[in-house]
């Protein structure tokens, strides 16, 4: 061997480094700088790299992409899939007898205690469309679209506590601390529009989710991947608009002069970072019109506002829907909503089945129809795909929080099944994928874990969820985690 | 490197480990073992014989290896390794040679650098020395001479300062510091600069600046993460990091009083402080939460932050299997695990145990003398009865009736001779059991009734515990054949452990205290009653009723789920509960604890050991799952490093001390790297997080070790010291310039052919524009603040939780940046932008990425608009001259030099055009206070504090 100098030993370490575990760092940080043009030429092929000049280029896909974002739709609490989604007629006739032993033996429950009654279903299934797809008639307008569902009825995770199992849904993680899915797809697809962040989250139902921001986090990606809240109270978008006094024609004066500075500063010490900033700084620029016009439901038509329910300056989850396709035509890469108030317990008449419940219904099933055929109508549910679930799923027994029935009607928290559903980009509308069992209450027919639903969702993306992975602490870390996750293949068109 | 034969010497370390771990660890590490070969283990791999039963690798016989057969078997051999799908490029002629002549050399194995202590390396002789400078510079100087390069000159004294100041304090400097460093410079650099640093490390701030390194490791919060994440009170522990910092506390004593405080003999309150350290962890109060399975998640984060912490390890690996690259094997997890196992905190809403911190630290002394009072007297009121209460003799008490209130039921079955009674099927929340016996005409008076608890399954609990029970009250009635009913009047109740959070020690029932397994039971529990009186049973019945009231997290009922009952006509009994001696310690505790409550103090959660009795047993979890328990095992640090000397009676103390001691290669060399980091931007081990054998090489290993020596032993694990040896070196010194040949050669400044330059982190670059723009607050301490936050981002998921912000002018508006309410769900928005953690997990390195919102921050956020307004103040009022000298004296404020003329046109340019504009059209000034030239300033202002040269050091 030649015996290598050190400086070429030291850089050969360094290359291997930033292509193996730290590129994290460089991608966020380089642009516009030779060293990372090099960089970039040194890379072992197929391993994921960025453009140099941009953390939002999308990476090289792994297959071809189905779909070209994601509109995923959380209702916070874990809706009732029993009164939704999942028919048992079984069910139905257990209601008031109390649970057989073998339901309970090993479980572990939030709420329930020792032996609860059993439950039928509190609405009325039918079927609807050619499919011939089960919904209640708790959501009549989503009914409509029975055809374009894909109904997967196997959900299940391992938390039944709200926060870890939300974080399971978002982060594949039950600690905080990971990177949302939507961390993983900009960093994995970039962002179409580079005015605007690649990854949007709008909440509405008045709370924050338990964990937080850490459901949009990007752990520890760059924090340039991370989720983006955008508000209908205060600026759109935190920070977006001008102090008192700064129009937008003295801020772009002023913008003038730190430019030509800055150029001054970086002619002075060298340092390519200089130049990131002065672009960042564009950037926020136009994000400041950018913004604010996507985040305007004004102009819609009257007819887009009968649609959905809409009402400019509300928050709400109907304008939060209508956002979403506004969002996804502008290019957003991930728009993620959060509604707030299904988590049934029957502890209260807000939480009931009988109760607060229905209301819910109410509020999501117009807005979440009008979303899907407006983008059908757009021609845009080709490329777009919508999520829409809970955190887990509810037992088919009912709630006896402290031992005793409660008067209104409730239901615990149930890992062991719940329904989600996919439409649009690259899934089978109209099917139905997976059974529960009689009552409900585990999958028995094609399990699909929350990693299994993350693999599908990048694999419509175009990314193999083994291979979209960064290095940290010493694992390969993946939004699927270690254990094995397969792509649900019986639900692609 | 050459031998006397001419033929080249392998280094295991540098030329074969790094073809192992990336061609054959895979299959062959420490989660797959195929055939039980393991890359990672010397004995899985010299002279083992695999499968085959032929040596993998025979040392000196190349043809005897089985390995080297295996590597050189042609593509299409189903045996050939590494297999071609999965590997098709093999390994390269030149990675079997080597193999081929490490096996000839006889496979020296050696394991990996960064667990072989440091030894003191010589220090390089270089052509060129340092003018001021140290031993660094030598390290440094001689690996540029043989790159041929040359290292930049000083750095201009302004800039100097400023990086001095930043560096070690978190703030600029003044301007009247500029000028008197300038001004010494010019007689003697060299002493000037020792004197600021000299100066600038006595400041307060100084802690203030290194203790968010530190408050990043050990993940401090204000709030308690997961389920609902509800503020915490824990801050005096920050105030303790801070002080530490300042008092440049020895890291040896720094460690062992975080990790171990309250096992040091007579603990100070400040050594009780320190252990809040590992109480950063989250806890879950969602409803329906698990408390043990929380309390294991913060015990294993424990371990994977102590191991990150002080040992840049990701000992986290081990948790569900044995390292993949490092030799930890999958027990060791456990071993370690089981030093933190037996910690008194599990997952509780009011964070027991809590220590009562008093306000002001002058009563710190007094408050622990009356703690080590109240627990002695404590322990001694409780021994004395539990020694009566054991000497006493027992029988059974045979229950005749056996029932419970609500929905709750129970039955009894006799089981060892003991009546017990048990619930059945559901059970309801607030049940009251009522136990009757019938006593023949024969009875003896009754002077104590014992209680015995057990879990529903006693081996099973021991293992995995079930729920708790919290007895809120035990009374009892003695009623005659024709129903006239006596109440019996107990004296005193003595439970078996000597105190817990809820002390029990006085009479069940008393002041709402009850007896508890809070929240969980692993082993058997029992407590005594003692009568005032001998009971006159005979011929009688005795009702004894016991209410349940716990109920946890809206759904667990903490009830008794299984017990007996034991009586005793022992008279020892009542005589103890009527002594004099005993109402004497009552009431000296009573007045101890009146004197204790009298010291305004804030609580916090602290480390404190269970009672050796009710101790949990640690097991391994099969793939690091709580619930599939397998083997017992008992403390332990791995193999693959010293060992410990008190073996397997060694406490978490002994741990705390071994991180510390002689032997230990990591400790040392972590910490000298994180300041290096903190420093320079990069450290000389690139990967902090990662000491391990996949983690980076240190660029400079013998540097490394050289300041890992200087730390640990000859400065006494200073600090201080240490921080100032690095930036006293002429390295650090160096002007930060670099030319486009240089940023193509090495473009991170690995080399250190320059000075440090890089974005300055969240909290500095807040506290920096506060003191530009003349707003700081200099306080040291205290509870968090709550400065400005953008409207709509405070929306806690537990209502009480308020956010107060003091109105403009305020003191508490404009503290230092680490004193901001540290909410993990809700990061304060201008420091996450800012790539600030939000403190779930130990951070050992931040990520600077270089964003559009981190210039919408700096442009529009509330507390960088008041600071271009401070800035503007101090430019237009208390500046004298004209508008260029105005606004330079801006310029120097910010970046502690002058601007050069055309920066400084520039500058005056726009002031000129803005002052234009604002006055012909003064509807734009709208919102803002005073005049066209004041908003122009402030405009200018603004344009200053985002100057790359402010944002970067």
């Amino acid at each position: 061997m030649q015996p290598e100098t050190i400086l070429t030993e030291l850089r050969k370490q360094s290359l291997e480094a930033d292509t193996r575990r730290q590129f994290l760092q460089t991608c966020t940080t380089g642009l516009g700088s030779f060293f990372l043009a090099n960089q970039f030429a040194g890379a072992a092929a197929g391993k994921p790299e960025h453009a140099p000049d941009n953390p939002l280029s999308a990476l090289q896909p792994h297959i071809n992409p189905k779909a070209k974002r994601v509109i995923f739709l959380h209702m916070i609490g874990a809706p009732s899939q029993l009164e939704l989604f999942d028919y048992k007629p079984e069910l139905e006739k257990l209601d008031g007898k109390p649970c057989p032993q073998e339901f309970l033996e090993g479980k572990r429950f939030a709420f329930i205690q020792g032996t609860p009654n059993m439950m039928g279903p509190q609405a009325k299934f039918s079927q609807h469309g050619n499919s011939g797809t089960w919904i209640s008639e708790l959501l009549p307008h989503l009914a409509d679209h029975a055809d374009d569902l894909c109904m997967i009825k196997t959900m299940h995770t391992d938390q039944f506590n709200h926060g870890p199992a939300q974080l399971m849904v978002h982060t594949g993680h039950a600690q905080m601390g990971y990177p949302s899915a939507g961390s993983w797809v900009t960093w994995g697809m970039g962002t179409e529009n580079a005015d605007l962040p690649g990854f949007m989250v709008l909440l509405s139902g008045g709370r924050l989710p338990r964990v937080g921001k850490a459901l949009w986090s990007a752990g520890f990606l760059p924090s340039v991947y991370q989720g983006v809240q955008c508000r209908s109270v205060g600026d759109p978008v935190l920070n977006v608009s001008n102090p008192a006094g700064n129009s937008r024609e003295i801020r772009r004066t002023a913008l003038d002069a730190l430019k030509r500075l800055n150029q001054k500063t970086h002619e002075e010490f060298g340092d390519p970072e200089t130049l990131t900033r002065i672009a960042q700084y564009e950037m926020a620029y136009r994000m400041q019109t950018a913004v604010p016009d996507v985040m305007s439901i004004d102009d819609e038509p009257a007819g887009i506002h009968e649609m959905y329910g809409t009402q400019p300056g509300r928050e709400s989850f109907a304008n939060n829907c209508l956002l979403a396709r506004r969002l996804a035509e502008q290019g957003v890469r991930y728009i993620q909503l959060f509604d707030w108030g299904w988590d049934s317990h029957g502890a209260s008449k807000s939480e009931a089945l009988n109760g607060g419940f229905l209301d819910k219904c109410k509020q999501i099933d117009k807005p979440i129809s009008a979303l899907l055929t407006d983008l059908k109508q757009r021609g845009m549910l080709e490329d777009t795909l919508v999520v829409w679930g809970g955190e887990f799923g509810r037992t088919p027994m009912r709630e006896n929080r402290g031992g005793q029935e409660m008067a209104l009607k409730g239901r615990d928290h149930n890992p062991g099944a719940f329904t989600m559903w996919m439409a649009g980009a690259g899934v089978k509308g109209g099917t139905s994928y997976g059974e529960t069992d009689p009552i409900g209450y585990s999958a028995a027919l094609n399990p699909v874990s929350i990693p299994d639903m993350h693999a599908t969702l990048l694999h419509l993306l175009g990314f193999d969820h083994k291979h979209l992975a960064v290095p940290f602490q010493g694992l390969q870390q993946k939004l699927t985690g270690v254990n094995p996750a397969r792509v649900i293949n019986g639900i692609l068109s | 490197m050459l031998s006397l034969r001419g033929e080249e010497t392998v280094s295991f370390a540098r030329d074969i480990r790094p073809i192992l771990n990336s061609k054959c660890t895979g299959c062959h590490g420490g989660v797959k073992q195929a055939g039980g070969v393991s890359f990672v283990y010397e004995e899985q791999v010299i002279n083992f014989e695999g499968d085959t039963g032929n040596p993998v690798v025979k040392p000196g016989d190349t043809e005897a290896s089985e390995m080297l057969f295996r590597l050189t078997l042609p593509d299409d051999d189903s045996d050939r390794m590494p297999p071609a799908d999965e590997h098709p490029e093999g390994l390269s002629d030149r990675e079997i040679e080597l193999i081929r002549k490490w096996i000839a050399q006889g496979a020296p194995w050696s394991g990996h650098w960064s667990f072989e202590k440091p030894t003191q390396p010589e220090i390089p002789v270089v052509a060129e020395k340092a003018a001021g400078g140290n031993d660094i510079d030598h390290f440094v100087r001689a690996r540029l001479e043989k790159e041929d390069l040359q290292p930049s000159p000083p750095a201009e004294p302004g800039r100097l300062l400023r990086r001095l100041t930043l560096d070690l304090t978190g703030v600029p400097p003044t301007l009247e510091e500029m000028e008197a460093f300038e001004a010494a410079c010019a007689t003697d650099r060299t002493k000037a600069t020792q004197n600021v640093i000299e100066d600038l490390l006595s400041r307060p701030a100084f802690g203030e600046k290194w203790a968010t390194m530190w408050l990043d490791l050990v993940r401090y919060a204000d709030s308690r993460g997961l389920g609902q994440d509800g503020k915490r009170t824990i801050w005096p522990y920050r105030d303790w990091v801070i002080s530490a910092f300042n008092e440049d506390m020895p890291f040896d004593q720094f460690t062992i009083r975080q990790l171990a405080g309250d096992l040091l003999p007579g603990p100070t309150m400040d050594d009780l402080i320190a252990t809040a350290a590992h109480r950063n962890t989250q806890t879950n109060n969602e409803g329906g939460t698990d408390d043990e399975e929380f309390r294991t998640e913060a015990v294993i984060d424990r371990v994977n932050t102590t191991w990150q912490t002080w040992g840049a390890m990701t000992f986290g690996c081990v948790q569900c299997h044995d390292h993949p690259y490092e030799a930890f094997r999958h027990p060791e997890y456990y071993e370690f695990l089981a030093f933190f196992n037996n910690t008194a905190d599990s997952d509780l809403s009011n964070d027991e145990p809590v220590l009562r911190v008093p306000n002001d630290p002058k009563q710190y002394t007094a408050a622990r003398d009356l703690d080590q009072k109240i627990r002695t007297l404590q322990n001694e009121i409780w021994k004395e009865g539990r020694k009566t209460a054991t000497a006493a003799k027992w029988s059974a008490l045979p229950l005749h009736h056996a029932s419970s209130s609500n929905n709750t039921k129970l039955e009894t079955k006799t089981v060892d001779g003991q009546h017990q009674f048990q619930t059945v099927g559901t059970v309801q929340r607030g049940p009251i059991y009522r136990l009757y016996s019938d006593f023949p005409a024969s009875a003896r008076p009754v002077t104590g009734i014992r209680l015995t608890i057990l879990p529903k399954d006693p081996d099973k609990a021991l293992k995995d515990s079930e729920w708790g029970f919290e007895i809120s009250d035990f009374t009892a009635d003695v009623a005659t054949a024709d129903g006239k009913e006596t109440k019996v009047d107990f004296s005193v109740s003595i439970a078996d452990v000597p105190y817990l959070p809820n002390e029990p020690n006085t009479l069940i029932g008393a002041n709402g205290k009850g007896f508890e397994a809070w929240t969980r039971i692993h082993h058997t529990r029992e407590i005594v009653m003692i009568p005032k009186q001998p009971i006159d049973v005979a011929g009688k019945k005795l009702k004894i009723r016991i209410s349940n009231k716990g109920f946890l997290l809206g759904s667990f009922p903490l009830v008794v789920q299984r017990g007996f009952l034991e009586t005793s006509v022992d008279e020892t009994l009542t005589a103890f509960g009527n002594d004099p001696g005993r109402a004497q310690k009552r009431s000296d505790l009573a007045a101890a604890i009146k004197e204790r409550n009298a010291i305004p103090s804030t609580s916090i959660p602290v480390m404190a050991e269970r009672p050796q009795s009710i101790s949990r047993p640690t097991h391994i979890f099969a793939r690091g799952n709580f619930l599939e328990k397998d083997k017992a095992v008992s403390v332990g640090v791995p193999d693959s490093l010293p060992s410990l000397s008190a073996g397997e009676r060694a406490t978490r103390l002994d741990m705390a001390k071994w991180w510390v001691s002689d032997e230990n290669p990591l400790t040392s060399r972590v910490f000298v790297n994180r300041v290096w980091e903190r420093l320079f931007g990069t450290g000389l081990v690139a990967t902090l997080e990662d000491f391990g054998s996949s983690g980076e090489k240190p660029s400079h290993p013998a540097l490394l070790d050289h300041l890992a020596i200087r730390f640990q032993k000859d400065n006494a694990w200073s600090m201080k010291a240490i921080i100032r040896e690095i930036v006293s070196s002429s390295t650090y010194q160096q002007q930060a310039h670099a030319s486009a040949e240089l940023v193509a050669l090495d473009p991170k400044n690995r080399l250190l052919a320059r000075g440090p330059r890089g974005r300055l982190s969240a909290e500095v670059l807040r506290d920096q524009a506060l003191a530009i723009g003349g707003l700081l607050t200099e306080k040291v301490g205290g509870a968090p603040v709550h400065p400005p936050i953008p409207g709509g981002v405070w929306k806690p998921f537990q209502g009480g939780d308020k956010w107060e912000t003091p109105p403009p002018g305020g003191e508490d508006r404009y503290r230092r940046a680490l004193y901001t309410y540290t909410k993990r769900s809700i990061p304060f928005p201008s420091f996450a932008t800012f790539d600030a953690p939000s403190r779930e997990f130990c951070t050992p390195r931040r990520l600077v990425s270089n964003t559009p919102l981190q210039a919408l921050t700096m442009l529009n956020d509330e507390a960088y608009a008041e600071a271009a307004q401070g800035l503007a103040r101090r430019m237009k009022y208390e500046t004298d001259g004209s508008v260029a000298e105005k606004i330079a004296a801006g310029v120097r404020i910010a970046t502690a030099r002058q601007p050069s003329q055309d920066r400084l046109d520039e500058l005056v340019g726009l002031f000129d055009k803005l002052q234009a504009q604002y006055q012909s059209r003064p509807e734009l000034m709208k919102g803002m206070a005073g005049s066209p030239d004041g908003a122009a300033y402030t405009i200018v202002a603004q344009v200053i504090l985002n100057l790359d040269e402010v944002l970067t050091k």
